[in-house]
């Protein structure tokens, strides 16, 4: 099972750099997510992957095959892949049976008994055993999502592709689904390009996440390392909510902002503009007066300014003492503060990012 | 550094054969023709270039009253088409009014009716003699003057409107029923009353259409031959097109009929254009808005009148023309009551037996109707396929060459390939391929539309997911873009079928004793008077297009006049 590897790849639609100088790898049997916002190139890059577009600059390889080059691009046919698509693209006028079967076309060798076998068995798998002849007009949306998913596992490709292919289901069959081509994936161990835009789907899907942003990779790594330690602003605010704060960096490990003064993870240069990243949940409030909870942590003051109770937690909007800084913090709903409160931050050095230079002007 | 083979690139190797063959087509069908005719209009006796015959045509005031005919001509069938069908496009689509399925069907027959046989049949209507309105109002009133004469401008304009105001009818009805009823009743809630709601949110809504509509009709009249030359000509006018055909009679000057085609030619082109800009700013408006609860508008007591309106339109447009040519058909003197005595097949035998012409242009007609819609819709369905697919480089450009033909009104076009195919190298006149060439031109627009429509319903991902799975694009064509496109090239061979079958103001010009087809013999009928002949014909050519017209919406699952889901 070979992984992919992209190098420098980029593709214009006239004006419009889709992509610019992406590259990323796949390792061999990985579920790999791309994530990012609408228009971000998603969509051109698994397109690219697949050979249906050529790139401007930029190579793509699968294992030590060259598929893709602005020179010569293998054409998907013969690329060995198979992808979904987020509008599943089933053949309305064939039945979900020829559907399933039409790649084995194109297997050399392989008898139509066999054949008839693979597509039951592949059916099975996706629980549509006993649908093999109905059209997918006469199917739910979850299950023409199987019907895609097992038109192309049947085919035993080396690489799988899949746009967004969970986005036209609601929201309870999204979460199955998505459990669902997980199970598979760990049944076949078909190294895989995920697309999505939804961050919980790719936390729960993938084995790594890539982030992009306007056509280039801006952070690839774990789900706990993407969340934990987002490089740029981007980044920890594409993934999950957060505080972003801007100042000076005073040292390596402390930044400040007007009348605020953090005490941070590290990494910063003295003198120069910084920006740190604090979750919501990592901030802790309590009443003032109660003593801070460790000597080394950050302890602030503030009044709340909004507060909603979510169920098992409460949002709240508090502005910081002396600065112009409104934190937005998330505590469990076991002791609550209503508007006007005045309340104590406490937030660990740790829980402050620091977030690099280069992030969206 | 790498093992695969380099392939050419995509793009690059399809494009060449396209582009050849596109413009091979186009060669012959556009640019050697109109450049002829351009060049024949400014052409003189031992060569160089003049504008004399520009002047000539324009100096002559016989000539400038043609043009003003025409224009008068088309201002009114223009406003009269928006004036009926405008209402009927809003009664059908919106309200509750009875029997819309009805109007709607007759609305669709009078769109398909070839305008020459309206003419003729309102000839035997309301000929200020002989025509069964007349003697009727005789007979009931004793007195000796005509309740209406049809061989006069407004009778002109009422008869082409009869048959142009489809063109206004499908703007607007697919136009409203796009419209969301949500957009209407936010105004309603604001407090507008219905009037007010029908002036300052429906109205600017469906304007464009409207505009839009309204050149179509303007263009429709400009263009047309048969009716006036069946009304004009007896009651002693020109129009454009007439006086073109005209210039063909003996001693026929070319020069000068080139010289007046190009005017007619640039109107065209310049309408066109305009309708272009204001359909192009449709996009402000939210109509095309998916989803949006469309709201049924209760007339109340209007219904009835309504309906009553309504009918009696259709009647003028089908009922009655169609009622006086089955009529005709089956009497001895058509003007006379249908008694027993009256009653005869003899005008069959004679249509199809006995009259020379008749036979030989029946085969054809349906030689000439195969063979265009045939090679048409495979043309339009290659075309549509290259441009909407992106397989070439400038795909923009082939769609817009394949729509162009539109600007050429059939007598314009006529005089162009008479010019460009009567001499060497390509001498094609009396042949039927001049006759096919005229044809494949003038419906090209039209089933490229069609095929254009069917292929952006086909998502490329469908194609992309079979590629993708290991067939190569050939294959892919065979089995997921045919079969999922097979309805729709149907439909765009039988658009084109009923174009050709009905084709006049082309035809008129081009054919010869050899290559008569039926719409020239009908037409040559009327000098013989032979009613009777002219009405099997006609009832033989609407049976033709109604069977056809069958067929396409049995195929398309719909009716043809557009979307309705
Ligand atoms: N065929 C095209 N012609 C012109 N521009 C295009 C075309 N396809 C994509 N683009 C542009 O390229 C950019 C990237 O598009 P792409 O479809 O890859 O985005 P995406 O990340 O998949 O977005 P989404 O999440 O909305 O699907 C966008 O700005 C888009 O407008
Ligand atoms: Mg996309």
């Amino acid at each position: 099972m070979p992984g992919v590897t992209m190098k420098e790849l980029s593709k214009r639609y006239g004006e419009v750099g889709a992509v610019q100088g992406l590259s990323l790898s796949v390792e061999p049997g990985e579920l790999l997510a791309l994530l990012g916002p609408s228009g971000c190139g998603k969509t051109t890059t698994l397109r690219l992957v697949a050979g249906f577009l050529t790139p401007e600059a930029g190579e793509i390889w699968v294992g030590d095959r060259c598929l893709s080059s602005p020179a010569a691009v293998v054409a998907p046919e013969r690329r060995r892949m198979a992808m979904i698509f987020q509008s599943y693209a089933l053949w309305p006028h064939m039945t979900v049976a020829q559907n399933v079967a039409y790649g084995l076309r194109f297997k050399p060798g392989l008898a139509r008994a066999a054949r008839d076998a693979r597509v039951r068995e592949m059916l099975r798998v996706v629980q549509l055993a006993g649908y093999e002849s109905r059209y997918p007009g006469e199917l739910s949306g979850g299950q023409q999502q199987r019907v895609a998913v097992a038109r192309a596992l049947v085919v035993e490709p080396e690489i799988l592709l899949l746009d967004e292919p969970l986005s036209n289901l609601d929201a309870n069959l999204r979460e199955e689904m998505r459990f669902e081509i997980r199970r598979l994936h760990e049944a076949f161990a078909i190294t895989t390009l995920y697309v999505t835009h939804d961050q919980a789907e790719a936390m729960v899907i993938s084995d790594r996440i890539a982030v992009l942003e306007r056509g280039r990779v801006v952070q690839v790594g774990g789900a706990d390392e993407i969340f934990l330690r987002p490089r740029t602003r981007f980044v920890a605010e594409f993934i999950g909510r957060t505080n972003v704060i801007e100042g000076v960096a005073e040292s390596t490990d402390a930044l400040a902002r007007g009348g605020l003064r953090l005490r941070v993870a590290g990494g910063l240069s003295p003198g120069a503009p910084a920006a740190v990243s604090i979750r919501p949940h990592d901030i802790a409030l309590a009443p003032t007066g109660a003593a801070p909870s460790g000597p080394l942590d950050n302890a602030l003051r503030g009044i709340v300014k909004r507060a909603s109770f979510l169920g098992d937690s409460v949002d709240y909007q508090v502005a910081i003492a002396g600065t112009d800084v409104v934190l937005r913090v998330v505590t469990p709903a076991v002791r609550r503060f209503g508007a006007g409160d005045a309340v104590a931050l406490t937030i660990a050095p740790a829980a402050c990012v620091t977030l690099g230079a280069e992030g969206p002007a | 550094m790498t093992r695969q083979s380099r392939l050419p690139r995509p793009g690059l190797d399809r494009s060449l054969p396209v582009w050849l063959a596109a413009a091979l087509v186009l060669l012959f069908l556009m640019a050697l023709p109109l450049g002829w005719l351009v060049r024949v209009s400014v052409s003189q006796e031992g060569g160089g270039v003049t504008l004399a015959h520009y002047r000539a045509v324009l100096a002559d005031p016989a000539l400038r009253r043609a043009l003003g005919n025409t224009l008068v001509l088309a201002f009114w069938v223009g406003l009269a088409s928006i004036a009926v069908g405008a209402p009927l496009a809003w009664l059908t689509a919106r309200t509750d009014l009875p029997g819309k399925g009805v109007l709607r069907a007759l609305v669709l027959a009078s769109f398909v009716t070839p305008p020459f046989l309206g003419a003729f049949a309102w000839v035997m209507l309301a000929g200020p003699n002989a025509g069964l309105l007349n003697t009727l109002w005789r007979r009931l009133t004793g007195l000796d003057s005509p309740l209406v004469d049809i061989f006069t401008m407004p009778g002109l304009v009422f008869v082409v409107t009869l048959y142009t105001f489809p063109y206004v009818y499908i703007m607007l009805v697919n136009t409203l029923a796009l419209i969301a009823s949500d957009l209407e009743e936010a105004a309603a809630i604001l407090g507008a009353g219905r009037l007010g709601v029908a002036l300052t949110v429906t109205l600017p809504l469906v304007l464009p259409a409207l505009v839009s509509g309204f050149i179509l009709a303007v263009l429709q009249a400009l263009a047309l031959f048969g009716s006036p030359a069946i009304l004009a000509l007896p009651a002693g006018f020109h129009t454009i097109t007439t006086q073109i055909w005209s210039f063909f009679h003996y001693p026929p000057k070319i020069e000068q009929a080139a010289a007046f085609s190009l005017p007619l030619l640039l109107a065209t082109a310049l309408l066109l254009l305009v309708q272009k800009r204001v359909l192009g700013r449709r996009g402000y408006v939210a109509v095309g808005g998916k989803g949006g609860q469309r709201r049924t508008i209760a007339l109340g007591a209007w219904r009835w009148p309504a309906l009553a309106a309504g009918l009696a339109v259709m009647a003028c447009s089908i009922v009655l023309p169609y009622g006086i040519l089955a009529k005709a058909a089956l009497s001895r003197a058509w003007a006379q009551p249908l008694t027993w005595s009256n009653l005869t097949l003899a005008n069959f035998t004679f249509t199809f037996v006995d009259y020379g012409a008749t036979q030989a242009a029946i085969v054809n007609t349906l030689e000439l109707g195969v063979a265009t819609a045939t090679v048409g819709a495979v043309l339009v369905a290659l075309l549509a396929y290259v441009a909407t697919r992106r397989l070439v480089v400038g795909h923009q450009v082939v769609a817009f060459l394949a729509l162009a033909p539109i600007v050429i009104p059939g007598v314009v076009l006529a005089v162009a390939l008479f010019i460009a195919y009567t001499r060497p190298p390509f001498v094609l006149y009396g042949t039927l391929a001049i006759l096919f060439i005229a044809y494949l031109t003038k419906e090209l627009p039209t089933g490229y539309a069609q095929s254009d429509a069917t292929f952006r319903g086909i998502p490329a991902e469908l194609e992309d997911a079979g590629r993708i799975l290991g067939a190569g694009r050939l294959r892919i064509l065979r089995d997921v873009t045919a079969p999922l496109a097979r309805s729709g090239i149907i439909a765009a061979w039988c658009f084109i079928f009923i174009g050709v079958i009905r084709e006049l103001s082309a035809s008129i010009i081009l054919f010869t004793p050899a290559t008569r087809v039926m719409s020239v013999v009908i037409f040559d009928l009327k000098e013989e008077g032979q009613f009777g002949a002219i009405a099997v014909l006609g009832l033989t050519m609407l049976a033709l297009t109604f069977a056809t017209v069958a067929l396409m919406q049995r195929v398309l699952g719909r009716d043809m006049l557009g979307a309705r889901e």
